[in-house]
């Protein structure tokens, strides 16, 4: 067992771990925020994807030993009470049907407009490759990231 | 229909974009889905078969029992000895299968062995202990293997690898024969694939000792028919079960098929007197979960020289694989659009389900409407070519006109509504058809391959269940319905309950948006959970989220229900204000008269009349505020092969795809995708847009890049996602979408099916504009998917896709 | 889909790195960014008994151009390099304007290697050692002619980049040993590029054709190395296509004639997505434009 500490969303965790434990299984039965997902087991669908030191990973394809010392956000932390203005964007352009997949995607959309804040269409898509949507084709969650990048700009936040 | 201007009060709400607020939840990752439930519980992994075919000689689970930590080893003779066989549905020739193998395996991943564990990592270390004995028979992985003379026998009392083969006629098929100038004929191959949703499978059941019950927490797309079938299936009673659906990771047909595992959960919870939690991996998933079967469908066109269609044959065979509850409704199902959108006068359908050692099949999004579709629209291109016409106006001439709905098709599907040719005008103006044709002609010149296709279909909603029936009497289910219960709260909001589940449509939102018209508040004031609890949600047979059901009777019975409640509404209004009821009206929350608006009652008052200060009600009335309606679709028959009248509301597109072919690598790449839609009166157009587009790069996924290979041997070669390829957002088109509105007569709103259309006409207007792209080589295309290797072939070898 | 049970070390230097895989040899496995090592260890394909995570060694993630003067300039090197740290991610690749400026062909590589989170975790040294035979990277290294430096108990030593691949997930590396730095040269009179086929974009290449091409006069070919990945059980020099290149210029029949050479002499591999006979034609074919775009 190996002891590690992270702070997730701003908030310090601590647990002893088997070295084999998945991230994604530490943040979603250690830490127990469940807004991070499994939907495959092999990296390729994104719907476990978190911050990690503000970049976004899949925490699918590491170890929670991996991630000792680091700073993770989940969805749960991106807003505090309210809802970040890509969340807003989110349900004004109907990105979300399932669910499933829309935590890792407005965590990589966030990641994308913090670095890119007037990115262009095909720089949206790119930023969402890793990132499986079974229901929308993808379009509206394109719409509303681009939408949320133009309200970002104009209110001045990142 | 209803005169929509007599049943709502408001029109503020029904037809807009109203934002999914009700599902907030999923933005803030405070949804739960089925693994999310904090619970402690066992958790379950399943060894499987790594054989495709053959008897299992011994299984010894000792070493795996023996670990710490391992509360409970299953085998499927256990499980046999505590549940009775599954009980098909439309094959007809008997069967025995139990949920896990026994005695022999039939595919690779049919569960073998059921561990519970501390922990989900124990359970998977202690499947590597288990010791399996197989003596591998001869798999049969294709249609043709298992259809060859000294083929064994997957199912031996069966008597044969064919568990159904029907051959049907409708209207005079011999005349339209002797009438014809000509015949078209091809034969088409079509892949298995699936629509995966995100999340996979996931159960939790628990065993109430002290009742002898089960609680069993599932995404189970139709709760309606699984409990059912758990309950027979363990020998309970109805009273045994509850079951819960939470939310749900997407659906498309594929969680239709849970159940079986919720029969191992549940024995597994009262083997070991835990909660017990299987989470299904991806890998199970895409092995062992279920697939649209693979099929090979022979189809002719009886023609007039001047293009128009007197008749179609069909010979279907479908590879069902190795799962008997469903086998054989794929080829039933396609009576509900064997003439697609054209008046062809007689049909000849020749189905057969094909058993073999593929993985099981299920009702994927459009279950066998897109095969259908697809064979359909290839021939009227193909035809179109025959008789020297464009291939839009080969469909002009033989679309059933607006003026003939209702049009009944040879084997009684009712066609309520629709304007077919309206929707490919319109369809190809925006594709800018006549423009691309000359573009295309001169960037051939440049050595550029583009193409156009198209494709109109049907898309039916809400099944009349039963039309699978073809001998063995009446069937257990009959037509399609659903319950709701409307209330209002003390405080004067609305509460709806529905017997459907939501597997991503937003059915809250769209609900109270038709709430709000109807009583005149903002559907901010209406909540709806959409998880079910079995023992509580108003339940039927039908319940559950399938054959785009919810805007036809999932809706009816949230009307009848608000209509109950309005009218209660109004009697204690009319008594508490003194007025007759006939000169109230709503307005914003109250109720108020007509005549002097000062004259009102708010919605909370009147709760309070129904459920506190209940010696106010009138004379003779039931306290409460809350009401319970079922509702189902009027227009159902009873089925029989002479009538077989599959599908209850029919809603279409077209779509219109423009392709590039880089003939030198067989890339194909999307550059214009236009969808013409018509579903009939929008209730939130936001959310129907959504789902044209995503059940479109549901079909562009099978056609360019999803399939399930199996080897010689039946094993699956595509068991992740790295090798089954699901599109990604980048490599897709940006699509248009526009609509056509013809309300449908049969359901209560004009509304008709939403969600399953593109994934079914997409794929020949895909396969329609590569053949277009291709024609300077003469590619004919018959077979799905359209991979680049298929391609390049086709254009340097074989001519053929 | 959990990994096997194994015992965890997370050296901070490289030489405790080595010492441990010193003591554990075989029995250990690297762990570096982890984007293809979790997987296998997922599925259990991979089991190793002790699994050497090297990420905390910061010291092996660093992108820079050793000075004349520098102590990290080799005497022996060919002028103008920069090294990478095995450590170092795709997107730090992606991003490194040195890189860009001086030898964009990497960047233009791990710009498309998976995706945005699998550059984010995934590194050069990681793709180079794992040696999967259709990795991006092995095929840009190739082209470069880089030279990587393996560091093991008994001290350094470089191999050049085309004797580094062995085979599928196998490569000149002693068990002892642990690449740690990846020298490319600054690529001056030379154009290069990489282009790949994929069925998906974030796709392993079904093949990828990295070139490195520098023209003399009227347009005749003065050098050019070719790495080639996808192909076959590992990622290769594509000799025979260089040979023929050599000294000709680059008209489209001399470039067609040269890449129909892209697989002379390998056994092409064959997977559901791609046949030997479709791969092969692709390989000429990528070849071909590869060529195209460099010139």
């Amino acid at each position: 067992m190996h002891r590690i500490a992270v702070r997730i969303n701003g908030k310090a965790y601590g647990h002893e771990v088997e070295p084999r434990l998945l991230l994604v299984h530490y943040i979603r039965e250690k830490a127990r925020l469940t807004g991070t997902h499994v939907g495959c087991d092999t990296g390729n669908c994104g719907a476990c994807t978190t911050l990690l030191n503000g970049q976004p990973v899949k925490s699918c394809l590491m170890l929670a030993v991996q991630a000792n010392g680091a700073e993770l956000t989940t969805i749960e932390g991106l807003a505090g009470n309210g809802l970040h203005q890509i969340q807003e964007a989110f349900l004004d352009k109907f990105a979300v049907q399932c669910g499933y997949c829309t935590p890792g995607m407005i965590l990589s959309a966030y990641a994308l407009l913090k670095a890119n804040p007037k990115p262009e269409e095909g720089e949206i898509r790119e930023a969402i490759e890793g990132n499986l949507c079974m229901c929308t084709g993808y379009q509206q969650i394109v719409d509303a990231i681009g939408h949320a990048a133009r309200t970002m700009r104009m209110s001045g936040s990142r | 229909m209803l005169n929509l201007d007599e049943l709502f009060v408001t029109r503020k709400w029904v037809g807009k974009p109203v934002r999914r607020d009700q599902d907030i939840r999923f933005i803030r990752g405070e949804a739960t889905y089925v693994d999310d439930l904090e619970m402690e519980c066992g958790h379950v992994a399943f060894l499987r078969s790594i054989y495709a075919h053959a008897r299992i000689k011994r299984i010894d689970t000792s070493k795996a029992a023996a670990l710490s930590g391992v509360l409970a080893v299953v085998t499927g003779e256990d499980v046999a000895r505590e549940t009775r066989p599954i009980v098909p549905r439309a094959i007809t020739r008997p069967a025995t299968q139990y949920v896990m193998a026994v005695e022999k395996v039939r595919y690779v991943g049919e569960p073998l062995v059921a561990v519970v564990a501390e922990d989900r990592y124990l359970a998977e270390d202690a499947l590597e202990l288990i010791d399996v004995e197989y003596e591998p028979l001869r798999p049969l992985v294709e249609i043709e293997d298992a259809l060859r003379e000294d083929a064994p026998l997957i199912f031996e009392e069966a008597g044969s690898n064919e568990l159904l083969h029907e051959k049907l006629e409708h209207g005079n098929i011999e005349a339209a024969y002797r009438e014809a100038d000509l015949f078209v004929k091809e034969r088409f191959r079509l892949h298995r694939y699936s629509s995966t949703p995100l999340e996979n499978w996931a159960i939790i059941a628990k065993h109430e000792k002290g009742d002898d019950a089960f609680v069993v927490w599932a995404n189970d797309q139709q709760p309606g028919r699984s409990t059912t079938n758990v309950c027979n299936m363990l020998g309970i009673p109805n009273s045994g079960l509850r079951l819960i659906v939470p939310d749900s990771g997407g659906g498309f047909g594929i969680k239709l098929a849970i159940w079986p595992y919720i029969v191992i959960l549940c024995l597994l919870a009262r083997r070991t007197d835990r909660a017990v939690k299987w989470v299904q991996t991806r890998r199970e998933h895409l092995l062992a979960g279920t697939h649209a079967p693979d099929a090979r469908v022979e189809i002719e066109l009886a023609l007039r020289r001047d293009g128009r269609i007197l008749g179609l044959s069909i010979k279907d065979i479908q590879n069902d694989g190795s799962f008997i509850h469903t086998a054989g409704i794929y080829g039933l199902i396609k009576f509900a659009t064997m003439v697609g959108c054209y008046d062809i006068g007689a049909t000849r359908a020749e189905l057969v389900s094909v058993v073999t050692n593929k993985g099981p099949t299920v009702q994927n999004r459009g279950v066998g409407k897109p095969t259908m579709i697809f064979v359909l629209e290839r021939m009227v291109d193909i035809a179109a070519r025959r008789v020297g016409l464009d291939p839009a106006e080969m469909r002009f001439r033989n679309f059933v006109q607006p003026g003939q709905m209702p049009y009944s098709t040879p084997s009684g599907e009712i066609y309520e509504s629709g304007n077919y040719p309206e929707c490919l005008r319109k369809a190809l103006s925006l594709s800018g058809y006549e423009e691309f044709r000359k573009r295309k002609e001169e960037m051939r010149e440049q050595g550029r391959y583009l193409g156009i296709g198209m494709s109109a279909s049907i898309e039916p909603g809400t099944s009349n269940l039963g039309y699978y029936y073809t001998h063995r009497g009446l069937p257990e289910y009959m037509g399609n319905a659903e319950g709701a219960i409307v209330g209002v709260d003390y405080d004067g909001n609305v509460n709806v309950l529905l017997g459907s589940v939501d597997e991503g449509q937003g059915h809250a939102t769209t609900t109270a948006q038709v709430v709000a018209d109807m009583l005149g508040i903002d559907p901010g004031r209406v909540s709806m959970s959409t998880h079910l609890d079995s023992l509580i949600s108003p339940f039927l047979g039908h319940s559950g989220c399938y054959s785009n059901k919810f805007n036809d009777v999932d809706l009816g019975a949230v009307i009848m229900a608000t209509k109950k409640v309005r009218d209660k509404m109004l009697r204690i209004a009319s008594h508490a204000l003194g007025v007759e009821a006939g000169e109230l009206t709503f307005r914003n929350g109250e109720i108020c008269w007509a005549k002097d608006e000062r004259r009102s009652i708010a919605f909370k008052e009147i709760a309070t009349v129904a459920y506190k200060k209940i010696l106010l009600l009138p004379e003779g009335m039931e306290p409460g505020l809350k009401e319970i309606a079922y509702y189902k679709n009027p227009a159902a028959k009873p089925p029989s092969k002479a009538n077989f009248n599959v599908q209850l509301t029919h809603s279409n597109s077209v779509h219109m795809a423009t392709v590039e072919v880089d003939v030198d690598t067989g890339a194909v790449t999307i550059v214009k995708y236009v969808i013409v839609h018509d579903c009939g009166t929008q209730i939130n157009p936001g959310i129907v847009e959504g789902m044209a587009i995503g059940s479109t790069v549901h079909g562009i996924g099978a056609v360019l890049y999803e399939e399930f290979v199996y080897d010689e041997n039946g094993q699956l070669l595509s068991t992740s996602f790295m090798d089954y390829l699901k599109p990604l957002a980048v490599g897709l088109p940006r699509f248009e979408v526009a609509h056509v509105e013809s309300p449908c007569p049969t359901t209560l709103l004009g509304t008709k099916a939403v969600g399953e259309g593109g994934a079914i006409g997409s794929l020949a207007a895909l396969a329609n504009a590569v053949e277009d792209a291709l024609a300077p080589f003469g590619v004919k295309v018959t077979s799905l998917p359209i991979t680049p290797e298929k391609v390049v072939r086709a254009v340097r070898e074989t001519g053929e896709i | 889909m959990i990994p096997k049970r194994f015992e965890y070390f997370c050296p901070t230097s490289l030489q405790e790195a080595i010492s441990l895989l010193g003591t554990y040899g075989e029995e250990a496995k690297l762990l570096a960014g982890g984007q293809s090592l979790l997987s296998l260890l997922k599925l259990r394909v991979a089991d190793p008994k002790y699994l050497i995570d090297l990420g905390r060694i910061a010291e092996l993630a660093y992108i820079r151009e050793p000075g004349a003067c520098d102590a990290a300039a080799r005497t022996d090197g060919p002028e103008g390099e920069i090294a990478i740290g095995a450590l170092t991610t795709y997107a730090a690749i992606k991003g490194s304007r040195l890189l860009q400026g001086r030898c964009p062909l990497l960047p233009q590589t791990a710009a498309v290697v998976g995706d945005v989170q699998v550059r984010n975790r995934g590194t050069l040294g990681g793709s180079l050692a794992h040696a999967d035979p259709a990795g991006d990277m092995p095929a840009a290294v190739l082209a470069l002619r880089a030279e990587l430096k393996a560091v093991g108990p008994s001290g350094e030593r470089w191999i050049r980049a085309e004797e580094f691949f062995l085979g599928t997930f196998a490569t000149a590396l002693r068990p002892d040993e642990i690449l740690t730095e990846i020298r490319v040269p600054v690529l001056k009179a030379e154009k290069a590029v990489y282009l790949k086929a994929a069925r998906r974009p974030s796709d392993f290449a079904l093949v990828g054709v990295a070139v490195c091409l520098k023209l003399g006069r009227d347009q005749a070919c003065e050098e050019v190395a070719i790495g080639v990945t996808g192909v076959t059980e590992k990622p290769y020099r594509a000799t025979g296509v260089e040979g023929r290149l050599r000294g000709r210029r680059l008209e489209p029949k001399a470039i067609e004639d040269a890449a129909s050479a892209i697989t002379l002499g390998v056994e092409v591999s064959e997977s559901i997505h791609a046949s030997q006979g479709y791969r092969s034609h692709l390989a000429r074919v990528y070849a071909s434009r590869a060529l195209q775009a460099a010139r």
